[in-house]
């Protein structure tokens, strides 16, 4: 396993308006790495739907990402509500967000599913009343 | 067709600018996670969506310009994030049918 750059940002749980700063963070960085677009933008979907669920679900979090010259991978971890069913949510369209999250243009259920889709390898570690951490791994 | 040339010949108010490319195609859509997977770089962005939550959408899929439809303003937090980030946001009174007729018309897409 070769060097890593390390980036670690606080996901604040009670700011939207933060919501986006640490996978804004780490296109920038993968952009001047000269990652390609295409890379770079998988990375910043697939992170800026586990930050907004960090917000949405978690009170916010921990985003950890560590980027190698083939790959990153980012650790999403949270001390929220945990996930009772995790294919459930896994599934397209299906959500917990309230009217008032929606009302902002969140809750279309493709937050998982987006992070799935953008990542080469995805894993959930969850238990409610605890929290939950999401790996994910994209390989440039 | 660039943004800039788009705001005069639509007559579309401008609230915010960036960076002056050229409008390729367009996308409409209300729901972040489905633009954020499903529209293409260097596109408009039509939405009735107005919080600052739009800004970032805009910067991760790298849309030449957000238009806010249907007399949609950008709320401040909106505006302030997006004049930080150098984002067009323009806005019609338009619906977003009507918009993205206009889009596709005098961008050619």
């Amino acid at each position: 396993m070769g060097e890593c750059i390390r980036l670690e940002y606080d996901v604040d749980g009670e700011n939207f308006a933060s919501a986006g700063h640490a996978s804004e963070s780490v296109k920038r960085t993968l952009k001047q790495m000269g990652v390609s677009p295409a890379s770079v933008r998988r990375v910043a979907i697939a992170m800026y739907e586990g930050e907004i669920n960090m917000v949405i679900h978690a009170h916010g979090g921990r985003a950890i990402a560590e980027i190698y010259p083939d790959r990153i991978d980012i650790y999403l971890r949270d001390t929220g509500p945990g996930i009772a069913d995790v294919d459930l949510a896994m599934r397209a369209g299906y959500s917990t967000a309230t009217e008032n999250i929606r009302s902002l243009g969140f809750g279309a259920g493709m937050g998982l599913p987006n992070m799935k889709k953008y990542s080469d390898e995805m894993k959930i570690d969850t238990a409610v009343g605890v929290g939950t951490t999401v790996f994910l791994r994209i390989r440039f | 067709m660039t943004v800039s040339e788009f705001s005069k010949e639509s007559g579309y108010a401008v609230f915010t600018k960036g960076e002056d490319r050229a409008i390729e195609t367009g996308y409409c859509g209300d729901f972040l996670s489905n633009i954020i997977s499903r529209a293409t770089d260097a596109c408009a962005w039509l939405t009735v969506m107005n919080n600052v939550n739009v800004a970032a959408v805009a910067t991760l899929i790298d849309c030449a310009c957000i238009i806010l439809c249907e007399g949609v303003e950008p709320d401040e937090a909106l505006y302030k994030r997006a004049e930080s980030l150098g984002i067009w946001v323009l806005g019609t009174n338009d619906n977003v049918f009507e918009a993205a007729k206009t889009v596709a018309r005098l961008c050619g897409v």
